[in-house]
């Protein structure tokens, strides 16, 4: 899943201004292959354990001392609408522990921030990402 | 074909592969055996072993525990020798069923399933 330009990007009490794209990824730490005694071919495949990074990028306008820290866990909230009416907005919810924050700076594009956060189920069976639609959303 | 062991589909829940374990002869150092120098003893030929090497699968939890205890039953003391036949229809007779090791952990993906290696023995 991409995301451009989210309207709302929070990451428990703080609000990430300046987000640009947000990325899931979904990947298979793990491959469970098997084969037969027939042929070649592997007959069972299963991905037993997954690794579910959000990569959030932002465009950072001024000098920020402020920034999330490897370790730090939170809910993270990504409200998505395609437009800029209120209706339709979708909300993206997950429990997330930043695990790298990078900055990239050129004299082009200015200094962008990229935050990793590797997303955790609640009981290791939930999909840690959930996804909502929601009503009465306030203005941006 | 499907492969049995007493008639029992015992492995057919997943992927599982034979293999034979060592053939030939028992041999030691004679030293070992009470002779003296470099020489080898012959003790005996060697009991054939038939491998199955494979992954149990099932829907879920309990479906995976009736698999592994439909198994379990199969593995007494002392072990009562059954036919074991394997997916081409090769037939071993009179096969003991001794050992039944679970490989690592089991998976929990969008299937259950658990590797294992299990071992038959032709005892003489």
């Amino acid at each position: 899943m991409i995301i451009f330009w989210p309207r709302r990007v929070t990451f428990g009490a703080e609000t990430w201004d300046g987000v640009v794209a947000v990325s899931i990824d979904r990947v298979g730490v793990r491959a469970v292959v098997e084969w037969s005694d027939y042929g070649p071919h592997p007959i069972f495949a299963d991905s037993p354990e997954l690794r579910t990074t959000i990569t959030v990028s932002m465009e950072i306008m001024r000098g920020v001392v402020a920034s999330p820290r490897p370790g730090q866990v939170a809910m993270l909230t990504v409200d998505i609408s395609p437009n800029t009416s209120q209706s339709q907005v979708r909300r993206v919810t997950a429990q997330a522990v930043v695990v790298r924050v990078t900055h990239d700076l050129t004299v082009k594009k200015g200094a962008v921030r990229t935050i990793e956060l590797l997303a955790v189920s609640s009981d290791g069976a939930a999909d840690p990402i959930t996804e909502t639609l929601i009503h009465g959303m306030e203005p941006k | 074909m499907a492969s049995s062991f007493k008639s029992l589909n015992l492995f057919g829940s997943g992927p599982h592969r034979f293999s034979l374990g060592k053939q030939g002869e028992l041999y030691l150092p004679a030293y070992v055996v009470g002779g003296s120098g470099s020489g080898t003893s012959l003790i005996g030929p060697l009991e054939l072993d038939v491998i199955i090497v494979g992954r149990l699968v099932a829907s879920g939890e309990s479906a995976l525990w009736t698999l592994r205890d439909a198994v379990k039953a199969q593995l007494a003391h002392p072990p009562t020798p059954g036919t074991l036949i394997d997916l081409y229809g090769h037939t071993w007779t009179n096969m003991s069923f001794l050992t039944f090791q679970e490989m690592d952990r089991v998976d929990r993906g969008r299937v259950w399933s658990v590797a294992y290696k299990a071992i038959f023995r032709k005892i003489a």
